[in-house]
């Protein structure tokens, strides 16, 4: 496991901001983290990155306790914040430079590495700019490139979209899942869900400090919605259709509409395959036969609605 | 051998651009306009148109007193902001993640300030040279004179880099250390002569502790020692009394205040550079948790 959390909690005075959250992350995955502001996604990556002291509970990353080996710990993260700041009068390559000889990487080593991260975060051209001079979304590349620069095996990354404009968001998800292919287990928090439940192999929903569901989307998604919706195109004969879907003990809530048929499903793929054979020897012209995507957005309404209704 | 990373990086921001230049050209400017009025105003003295070692000494002091006011109001300004500035720029975070240890990080920018502040008293020695033309003055007395300069430089370095870490902005850090340092320089006065004149109603016998930690009393005991009107010892009135050296006989083979104050200061900046240290790590374990801990140690 890479990263372990168990039962971490984190006061501010007489605020639980924090409270007996639990999560595992196995290496190479790319964990989404999911919460409304103020839910506690940056505390709980700020405790995990050293950056701030738990009240209690345990993370553990790699085998390796965070708090009592914080310098060994910070070998192995690459953090990237929601919101941070650049040094005026510094390069592109001077400021990832700098970084890399925190990490002691020096002479040669330290600039094939700089000019590394700047091709991956597509800043090559940029390397002799001043870091002050870039745009929001070139900023938040090189943060990423940043935290990339001593290779570190856990990035957890907070809000790393955060004030793109779209064309600077397709770019960073371009390079999530690059790193993603270069097998790097990432930590993700963001509010534009649909990339997250492209990118993410699993997911956890944070809301006042409380872990309320985790675990891959699909699972997440059974987890909220207690069926899955099937939907049906059909060219003609919709009535023959209904009265075939309806011989199916797992299908249920048909709503038809024009040549289309939505439908409860409780089955698994085989009941599902069983159905739509069914349609086609019953000489049903199927024209479409799919699953409805789950929304992630709408499970996240869902299990973060809390006390507000 | 490795040099500190953030020592480097500050380096580099610190001496790009303009400003640098700017600081070190004006610094030098009003010393040279200190140095020229010294020397112009001695030789259209009718009497004074003569070699006269009596010259180089009112040039130098002029020239130390000088320096040393513009090294108090320099360095606070220097170093104030070393980590309230990153925490408001939000670029602390940055750096915290890293592998970097606290104390490094906190050394890292200390030197950094001191070493421009450094480059500024170097940069004055030419104009020090002056004094050499009339005599009066050695080699070893300026060392003595730098060395203070620079340990005085380092003292409120540390302070203010404590308030830096201390507090969340850098005005307030600023204002603090220029407080911290206006109590120092004359607070320890205002106190010690309230304490003379009520403890020992100005029938004293020795010089005050308190005012060991005072730069200004380092520094003037500094000179007068140089100049040999004092015995080494010198008591609080001595100071400032020149034409009446040493009138204590308590106080004449006592050891020199600037010496103390050096060592005060070195302690001083230990325990505030520690204290900075322990401050800025975002995981220190609090004081009451500490407590805690031996509490239940101790029931175990």
């Amino acid at each position: 496991m890479m990263l372990s959390i168990r039962n971490l909690n984190k006061k501010y005075g007489r605020f639980q901001a924090v409270t007996d959250l639990n999560l595992e992350v196995s290496e190479g995955e790319i964990f989404g983290f999911v919460g409304p502001n103020g839910a506690g996604k940056t505390t709980t990556m700020k405790i995990m990155c050293g950056l701030l002291r738990s009240t209690s509970g345990e993370i553990t990353l790699d085998g390796v306790d965070v708090i009592s080996h914080s310098k060994r710990i910070k070998e192995k993260i690459g953090y990237m914040p929601d919101f941070f700041g650049v040094y005026d009068d510094l390069k592109v390559n001077e400021y990832l430079e700098f970084y890399a000889s925190i990490y002691n990487i020096k002479g040669p080593a330290r600039k094939k590495i700089t000019d590394d991260l700047l091709e991956l975060v597509d800043l090559g051209q940029k390397r002799e700019a001043y870091v002050d001079s870039l745009s929001r979304g070139m900023k938040q590349r090189l943060c990423l490139a940043r935290s990339l620069v001593h290779n570190p095996r856990l990035l957890v990354l907070d809000e790393p979209a955060s004030g793109m404009d779209p064309r600077a968001r397709v770019e960073m998800k371009e390079i999530l899942k690059n790193l993603k292919g270069m097998g790097k287990t990432i930590i993700i928090s963001s509010h534009i869900l649909p990339e997250l439940s492209e990118l993410c192999t699993s997911i956890g929903i944070i809301d006042k400090g409380s872990m309320v569901i985790s675990g891959s989307v699909s699972e997440i998604m059974q987890q909220v919605y207690s069926k899955k919706v099937i939907r049906i195109k059909v060219r003609d004969r919709l009535a023959e259709a209904e009265l075939l879907l309806k011989e199916f003990p797992f299908v249920d809530k048909l709503v038809s509409g024009e040549n289309t048929i939505q439908a409860g499903f409780e089955g698994d793929e085989e009941d599902m395959s069983r159905v739509l054979s069914a349609l086609v020897t019953g000489g049903v012209p199927v024209v479409s036969f799919a699953q409805l995507d789950g929304n992630l957005e709408d499970v996240f309404m869902r299990v973060t609605k809390g006390d507000e209704e | 051998m490795n040099i500190n990373p953030v020592l480097l990086k500050e380096l580099k921001v610190r001496m790009r651009g303009w400003r640098a230049a700017g600081i070190i050209a004006l610094y030098l400017l009003i010393l040279s306009m200190v140095a020229l009025f010294i020397i112009y105003t001695t030789f259209m003295n009718p009497y004074g148109s003569t070699i006269d070692p009596q010259v180089s000494i009112g040039a130098y002091t002029g020239l130390a007193i000088i320096q040393f006011i513009l090294i108090m109001f320099i360095v606070p300004a220097l170093t104030a902001g070393a980590i309230a500035g990153e925490r408001e720029k939000q670029t602390l975070d940055l750096v915290l993640c890293t592998r970097l240890r606290p104390i490094s990080i906190i050394t890292g920018k200390l030197f950094a300030s001191t070493s421009q502040t450094l480059l500024l008293i170097i940069s004055s020695l030419p104009i020090f040279s002056l004094v050499f033309l009339f005599g009066g003055i050695s080699i070893k007395e300026i060392i003595q004179l730098f060395a203070f300069y620079i340990m005085t430089a380092v003292t409120i370095g540390c302070i203010g880099i404590f308030f830096s870490t201390c507090l969340k902005r850098t005005t307030a850090a600023t204002v603090f250390t220029y407080g911290t340092l206006a109590f120092l320089a004359f607070g320890t006065i205002f106190i010690g002569v309230f304490y003379i004149r009520i403890v020992y109603q100005w029938d004293y016998k020795n010089f005050l502790p308190l005012l060991y930690t005072n730069p200004l009393v380092g520094f003037s005991s500094l000179l007068a020692g140089q100049f040999g009107y004092f015995g080494g010892g010198l008591d609080f009135f001595s100071i400032f009394y020149l034409g009446n050296p040493g009138s204590n006989p308590n106080t004449l083979n006592a050891i020199e205040p600037w010496v103390v104050n050096v060592i005060f200061d070195a302690v001083l900046s230990a325990v505030l550079l520690t204290l900075s240290a322990v401050k800025i790590n975002p995981v220190r374990k609090s004081i009451f948790s500490y407590l805690k801990f031996r509490k239940k140690a101790k029931k175990v």
